[in-house]
């Protein structure tokens, strides 16, 4: 079927706004298209960029360089100490972070996804964003959890790791590719206290069941990453930012049902656009009268307007992380607590 | 895939072979399922109750806890089995140690030769499944004896050969 995208054109003031679907595209200005044209990247994606990434020139040379690798310690089969040891008698160099169970490589010898110590599951390559994101969904031992899109495991296994290997966590992941790597990545951690099924987010409802914390890590456009995928600065489109928020509004409205009363719904992207972050929490607040969104360590704080959107004020306790500021890959977070 | 609760059969030859890697104590209050995948291959898992009554709901699984094992004439540990035996059991005979060197090579499939290997029992008879361990005692891989006794050492001979080693979630995954 054909794919009809509407377009409205908004005349406010001096500002000449137009929304692709979703999307809010704004008008060129000078500083976009010398900005687009020194970085090479589409200008659409620069002047929004303009509009809700602070400092966007230190943030499009940031995205220039390769991230920061991240590694975190499987504390299930050792500890912080004794990895560091291990790592830095290898000739590694390392470096504390904000969290105590993630460690920055700032020297490599060797392929950091290739050591006998990464093989045995001592440690598990993942940004600090991702473990951020975990953090905020405040686990504990014995909790039962669903992780919604599951794949390839690095907050699965995290979650695992701060349970103890106790309770329970579901984990879905659709594709079955990417759910084989994921059980590979459960293996090598030795994770024990989780199950994967090969099923679409959508259809968590089936489980029947509540659980005290659920993960709603959603399929996103992937803003955040285009240090690690620059193809993506011209092959990212209004229709993706599209496509994926009203992915993201059927998945969190499914998740939000499968919460039990006082229990945590984490959702988390890696993309800076408000449509695929604040205005699908907005939009689910306003259809739910019983969620707030608590407050996140760390970070930026959320967006609360957008363009001529205003959010509900509570956006502001969610979290937004930045490359040139939090020397992370870019990421959203909101926990929200259902009432 | 099916997942089930092992038959009293079944539940025995699990426990001897729980024993024999001194890992029984560790499992003893720990729920064991088998999964079926086709008619042959039967894995044993480590679950918990929350996932025992999601699998009841849903049925079928693409995998649900840690596959321990697969359950043959003899139960073949998996190396994420082999990790739990050699982490939490207690280490016997059948565990043997190689040097630093022929880690690197158990972790690229490869056999173990005589020269590699730094510790094994006397009494380990020919045709042994033996956990294989690095000098930090992590199992790296799931061997089986060529030889027996002192004759695992010799010099310049394959000594156990390698069924399933750390290395394949790289090679596989990749």
């Amino acid at each position: 079927m054909q794919r009809v995208i509407i377009i409205i054109i908004i005349k406010s003031e001096n500002v000449r706004k137009t929304f692709h679907g979703l999307t809010l595209i704004f008008p060129k200005s000078a500083e976009s298209e010398s900005l687009a044209s020194k970085y090479a990247y589409d200008e659409w994606l620069v002047s929004r960029f303009l509009e809700y990434v602070p400092r966007v020139e230190d943030f499009l040379s940031k995205m220039e360089r390769p991230p920061t690798q991240y590694i975190r310690v499987n504390t299930l089969k050792t500890s912080r100490q004794e990895l560091e040891n291990r790592l830095r008698s290898k000739g590694f160099e390392l470096r504390n972070t904000i969290m105590p169970e993630v460690l920055a490589v700032d020297k490599a010898p060797l392929a950091t996804g290739a050591t006998t110590e990464y093989l045995l599951g001592l440690y598990y390559i993942q940004d600090l964003g991702s473990c951020l994101a975990v953090d905020a969904l405040d686990v504990a031992e014995g909790q039962a959890v669903l992780d919604v899109a599951a794949a390839p495991g690095g907050k699965t296994t995290f979650i695992a790791q701060k349970m103890n290997n106790s309770g329970s966590i579901i984990a879905l992941e659709p594709n079955g590719r990417r759910a084989r790597s994921m059980s590979f990545n459960i293996m090598r951690c030795g994770v024990y206290n989780t199950s994967i099924f090969r099923m679409d987010g959508l259809q968590a409802s089936k489980f029947e069941m509540k659980f005290d914390r659920v993960l709603l890590d959603a399929p996103c456009s992937c803003e955040g990453v285009i240090a690690k995928d620059i193809t993506r600065k011209t092959s990212h489109t209004p229709q993706d930012v599209d496509y994926c928020s009203r992915m993201q509004d059927k998945l969190i409205e499914v998740a939000a049902r499968c919460v039990k009363p006082s229990g945590i719904l984490l959702y988390s992207t890696c993309s800076f656009a408000p449509e695929e972050n604040e205005m699908v929490i907005d939009r689910l607040l306003q259809k739910s009268g019983n969620i707030t969104v608590e407050p996140v360590r760390h970070g930026s704080r959320g967006l609360t307007k957008f363009g001529d959107w205003t959010f509900d004020h509570q956006l502001k306790n969610a979290l937004r992380l930045y490359p040139h500021i939090d020397d992370t890959t870019g990421f959203f977070i909101a926990r929200l607590r259902v009432n | 895939m099916i997942c089930r609760q092992p038959a009293r059969e079944e539940r025995t030859q699990i426990n001897r072979a729980l024993d024999r890697w001194g890992a029984f104590e560790f499992f003893k209050h720990k729920p064991l399922i088998i999964q079926e995948v086709g008619t042959k291959k039967k894995i044993v898992c480590l679950v918990t109750g929350g996932i025992e009554k999601a699998i009841q709901v849903m049925e079928d699984p693409y995998s649900a806890g840690l596959a321990i094992g697969e359950l043959k004439k003899q139960f073949i540990p998996s190396i994420a089995g082999a990790d739990l035996f050699a982490r939490y059991g207690e280490r016997n005979k059948y565990y043997i140690t190689v040097g630093e060197k022929a880690e690197n090579l158990v972790l690229y499939g490869r056999d173990i030769m005589g020269e590699s290997i730094e510790a094994a029992s006397d009494a380990l008879d020919e045709n042994e499944l033996v956990i294989v361990l690095n000098t930090a005692f992590e199992a790296i891989a799931v061997g089986r004896t060529r030889f027996a006794g002192r004759s695992l050492f010799q010099k310049g001979r394959v000594t156990v050969s390698t069924i399933a080693d750390a290395g394949y979630y790289l090679r596989e995954e990749g």
